[in-house]
């Protein structure tokens, strides 16, 4: 499939985009640079059903910046909202009431906050009933609407606003690609705005298929992480680099690593860009953790290769 | 009672720059409110705080309408209407500019009615893992401006407020309070208390009876599409990202794809950054494979886009 | 047209069917399951089109119900209790999206202690919602309701959801004769939904349900959707005629029952006010003027109408069927506020009965109109009531003591163990 994907190389990815400027994200959102790379690509034909978090304020009376559908739901149940939009939509279709031209893709838009954890059980529900949608989760690792609390998305030992200690968060990030997966659903897939071409073959290869596609985007976030927020996509590259963030997508019962870093950078280099990592570093190094961080990654990458 | 404003961008210290004022005022002896007020705002977008104090208790609350005193820490601010900068100001409302500019420009620049006063504004940092934080200095001035705070209570203040980020940073912020109250005392300017409101004068509200829409009209929907163009996101910019056409290779796609706004479209090969949305997050300088976008001080650009 | 025996599940069930509804997201809980199992069967059957989903939660299923509704489809949905109550967050979300469509609740006490028997919390918890809300007595009203429930929501003057309620095992597990309308005459009196500029197509912008900033807006859009609610009243009248009109029942917003001349009434909501009209026709073989008011609209409340019908009266007895914990009945407190400053206003006595389903028996609804009339005599409201037993408080007691709640018995079993 990906051998037939217009985007062969970085020259086929659009250079105008579809996503109105003017909206209340941060400066150097991750999240933001992965959705209008997303929406080049899904195109005008979609319907955005938002769960509660930092991108429930694209859209704020009178202004939107899409140019399609947007309908805001609750921070448990955007699946359902997608699940009540889709059939509407076939039922019309099958109804003669609209015409094919007027159908829509149904995407989900959500952060990390729901998506692991209090929309979980929608989601989950979602791809039991073979839902014919996208799913879209902007994963900053944290509440970052709120603050940037811990979230289940949060890494081992990032300070959060509710892991302040010398030891940053005690959980460990859950695993919602492997939970994804064992849902059997059409699609998963990892992406990270800061590599568009490998975004890019992704939304389009789930733009084309049928049933649940269900993609998480991690998205480097200056204020929640504690950067300077023209690192956004240099972050972003070195937690592919670092293998932190590894890039894949599960298709056809098969996990396949889409960009497998030949020599992977010192998980170091990713972490001391970050301010949530500085009691990694300051006032000395906590070698044992930076080692533990390390080892989890390269425990991983052990495990696929 | 003091009715005391601050404007500022997410991330510059406005919330704690009310506190230290709040809290230097309630080491003085008066009662105390203080407040940011958060709404749909980001690092870098306009935001705002206040503080209240009086020697009896206090029953204002919410937004202050009718300031004494307001505080700008961002002179980029200014002439931005959704800041709200000059707001409910009158003869007797003193205006600080924490700015690059001297009071004679501002007052050429702004048909202002009350006292203006300038606190000259640090240089942008390079590094903006935190944003320029002025928080403290701000709470300098403002104590200043108000005679009744003492230095030793705006030093207790700053040690309440700040002293959980570490003796570094607390020292460093005491001694630009402490610069900017010695400065500010130094122009012998005071906050004069406004009046309370009058229950025997005043302008009736002109009530109405809230007609009925249907809800084609009265659904929180918008038919609208792609219309946030109109909301000039520009104006949270602190560096701006200028792109040098010379060095520029027209790869035409890296600096437009990473812009996380889309505020960079490619026109015939050539991109061209919209100024009116570009944030300044400047991660198209920080991609940019030849480097040929190089950040500028916001203020300096404007100066120089103003001579040409 | 035909009459057959039919629970108020079942009625519930065949009014979605016969409003032709498009789409049906659905959770199950007791007492409601038989409404979205009988609608299954018959869309597993083919007798009925339509489209139904088992979500994953009643979040989820008030979600799915109001997306669809926003996305231009005719939906019915079904829930009772804590279902209600878990979806809570939806029902007030859903309605300022103004999405119209029909919810049946099935009314039955919450938890804690957990029971499966009615009262009326689950749907006064819903009070403020934005949802209108029509209570039933009757199996054919519960039919009769949903049809008419449809043309309320959809009507261009209102647009809001709309719950009718009907209570557990009184009526969701009772059958009674019930006349099912003719498909055609249904089809006539309700035309096919008309979504007007509020949907889902690719042709058309549409960012539904935004944020909006400032309390300006905010204010704006909430009055509208209570403006909306209150038009519903007239709106309703008219849609009462018309049902009148086509099928020969009438359903007022306000039923009076035997309230002509009478000096006393009783106010009550839902099928336990079938029990007050018996006590009602007991009391006038007696020699008593007496009557019943019950409310099938609690929102909007027809406060007009209950103004004319209560004024006037020496007193008026509301029983409650549910309880607001440091304060007393809900249906009260409205009577109260809808009577206040009226000129002749009755006397107002507050009862709390039928919780957790606990029978009123006809004693009490006599001796009920006796403490109206004592009331009178001396000039003043008795204290609120509630109607329970000695007996009934000697079982608790009993069960109590199996229990072992009684502090001594618990020191004595203690002190045989240190014996041991």
């Amino acid at each position: 499939m990906s051998e037939s994907t217009i985007f062969k190389n970085l020259k086929n990815m659009p250079s105008t985009h579809l996503l109105g400027t003017g909206t209340p994200m941060c400066a150097g959102c991750g999240g933001l640079e992965a959705l209008h790379e997303v929406y080049d690509i899904l195109g005008e034909k979609t319907v955005f059903v938002n769960a509660a978090g930092c991108m429930t304020l694209l859209s704020v009376y009178p202004f939107t910046p899409f140019r399609g559908g947007w309908l805001y739901t609750a921070m448990a149940s955007a699946p359902a909202g997608a699940q009540g939009v889709r059939d509407a939509l076939d039922i019309l279709k099958a109804r003669g009431t609209i015409s094919d031209d007027e159908d829509m893709q149904v995407v989900v838009l959500t952060g990390d906050g729901s998506a692991y954890g209090m929309g979980l059980s929608a989601t989950s529900g979602a791809m039991e009933r073979d839902l014919d949608f996208i799913y879209l989760c902007y994963d900053n690792e944290g509440y970052g609407n709120t603050g940037q609390q811990f979230s289940g998305a949060t890494p081992h030992g990032a300070k959060t606003a509710t892991s302040t200690g010398s030891h940053g968060y005690p959980g460990y990030k859950k695993p919602l690609f492997d939970i994804w997966a064992a849902h059997r659903p059409a699609y998963v897939a990892t992406v990270i705005g800061a590599e568009p071409l490998d975004l890019a073959r992704k939304i389009e290869k789930a733009r084309t298929m049928k049933g649940p596609r269900m993609i998480i985007a991690l998205s480097p976030c200056p204020t929640g992480w504690s950067y300077d927020p023209k690192e956004t996509a240099h972050i972003g590259q070195l937690a592919v680099k670092s293998g932190v963030w590894p890039l894949k997508e599960f298709i056809d019962g098969k996990v396949v690593h889409t960009r497998v870093p030949s020599k992977r950078v010192p998980v170091e280099e990713y972490l001391k860009l970050q301010g949530r990592y500085k009691h990694l570093f300051e006032p000395q190094r906590n070698e044992k953790l930076i080692a533990e961080i390390q080892a989890r990654v390269d425990a991983y990458w052990e495990s696929v290769e | 009672m003091y009715r005391i404003r601050f404007h500022g961008r997410g991330g510059q210290g406005m919330k704690t720059a009310s506190r230290i004022l709040g809290s230097a005022f309630f080491l003085q002896g008066y009662e105390v409110q203080d407040a940011p007020r958060y709404g749909a705002e980001r690092r870098g977008a306009p935001i705002f705080a206040f503080v209240r104090a009086d020697k009896a208790p206090i029953n204002e609350r919410g937004i202050i309408v009718k300031p004494d005193l307001i505080i700008v820490a961002d002179d980029t601010l200014v002439p931005v209407p959704a800041a709200g900068v000059m707001g409910g100001a009158d003869e007797h409302t003193i205006l600080l500019i924490n700015s690059h500019t001297d009071v004679a420009e501002w007052q050429g620049r702004l048909n202002y009615p009350g006292p203006i006063v300038v606190l000259p504004a640090p240089e942008e940092v390079t590094d903006r893992a935190e944003m320029p934080f002025v928080g403290a200095l701000c709470a300098g001035a403002a104590a200043a401006l108000c005679h009744v705070i003492n230095r030793d209570s705006l030093q207790q203040a700053i040690e309440q407020e700040l002293g959980h980020l570490g003796s570094e940073i607390l020292k460093k912020n005491r001694q630009r309070a402490l610069h900017a109250f010695d400065l500010i005392r130094e122009t012998r300017t005071e906050v004069v208390e406004g009046i309370v409101a009058d229950a025997t004068a005043w302008h009736a509200p002109e009530w109405i009876e809230l007609p009925f829409d249907d809800a084609r009209t009265a659904a929180p929907v918008i038919h609208a599409a792609d219309n946030t163009d109109a909301l000039k996101t520009g104006s949270w910019r602190t560096m701006r990202p200028v792109i040098d056409y010379q060095r520029c290779n027209k790869c035409w796609w890296v600096c437009s794809t990473f812009c996380p706004d889309g505020a960079i479209a490619v026109e015939e090969g050539t991109p061209v950054i919209d100024y009116d949305h570009c944030k300044g997050c400047l991660v198209c300088v920080a991609q940019c494979p030849p480097h040929a976008i190089e950040a500028v001080a916001e203020h300096t650009a404007a100066a120089e886009e103003k001579k040409s | 047209m035909t009459r057959r025996l039919m629970t108020g599940n079942a009625a519930a069930a065949w009014g979605a069917r016969l409003a032709e509804v498009d789409y049906i997201p659905a959770f199950p809980i007791t007492p409601q399951t038989e409404i979205i199992e009988s609608l299954s069967e018959w869309i597993d059957r083919e007798e009925m089109p339509g489209r139904m989903v088992t979500l994953e939660s009643e979040h989820s299923m008030i979600t799915a119900a109001g997306s669809a509704a926003a996305t231009g489809v005719r939906v019915f949905s079904a829930t009772s209790s804590q279902g209600l109550l878990y979806a809570m967050e939806m029902l007030y979300t859903v309605s300022g999206w103004r999405a119209p469509f029909v919810l049946a609740n099935v009314s039955r006490g919450l938890a804690s202690p957990i029971t499966l028997e009615p009262d009326h919390n689950d749907i006064l918890a819903a009070r403020d919602s934005g949802f209108l809300q029509i209570h039933c007595a009757t199996c054919q009203e519960v039919l009769d309701s949903t049809l008419i429930a449809y043309k309320l929501a959809e009507d261009p003057r209102v647009r809001l959801p709309v719950i009718v309620n009907l209570d557990g095992f009184y009526l969701s597990f009772t059958r009674e004769p019930v006349t099912l309308p003719e498909q055609e005459k249904v089809r006539d009196f309700l035309p096919p939904f008309d979504a007007e500029n509020m949907m889902f197509r690719a042709s058309s912008p549409e960012s539904q349900a935004v944020a909006v900033l400032g309390g300006g807006p905010y204010s704006y859009f909430r009055y509208e959707t209570h403006l909306a609610a209150q038009n519903a009243l007239a709106v309703y009248d008219e849609i009462a005629d018309e049902f009148e009109q086509h099928f020969g029942r009438r359903h007022d917003a306000l039923e009076s029952y035997r309230c002509e001349d009478a000096e006393y009434l009783f106010v009550m909501m839902g099928s336990f006010a079938t029990k007050a009209k018996e006590a009602v026709d007991r009391l006038r073989d007696a020699g008593w003027a007496i009557g019943l008011v019950r409310p099938r609209l609690l929102r909007p409340l027809p406060r007009e109408a209950l103004q004319r019908v209560l004024c006037n009266r020496s007193a008026v007895a509301v029983v409650d069927q549910n309880l607001s914990m440091g304060m007393g009945g809900v249906l009260h407190s409205e009577v109260t506020s809808v009577l206040y400053g009226q000129p002749n206003a009755p006397l107002l006595a507050s009862f709390i009965g039928g919780l957790g389903g606990r029978d009123i028996p006809s004693e009490e609804f006599f001796q009920i109109a006796t403490v109206l009339r004592d009331a009178v005599k001396q000039g003043s409201a008795p204290p609120p009531r509630l109607l329970y037993t000695g007996n009934e408080l000697r079982e608790v007691r009993n069960l109590q003591a199996i229990a072992k709640v009684e502090r001594t018995e618990l020191e004595r079993d203690r002190g045989e163990k240190d014996d041991e």
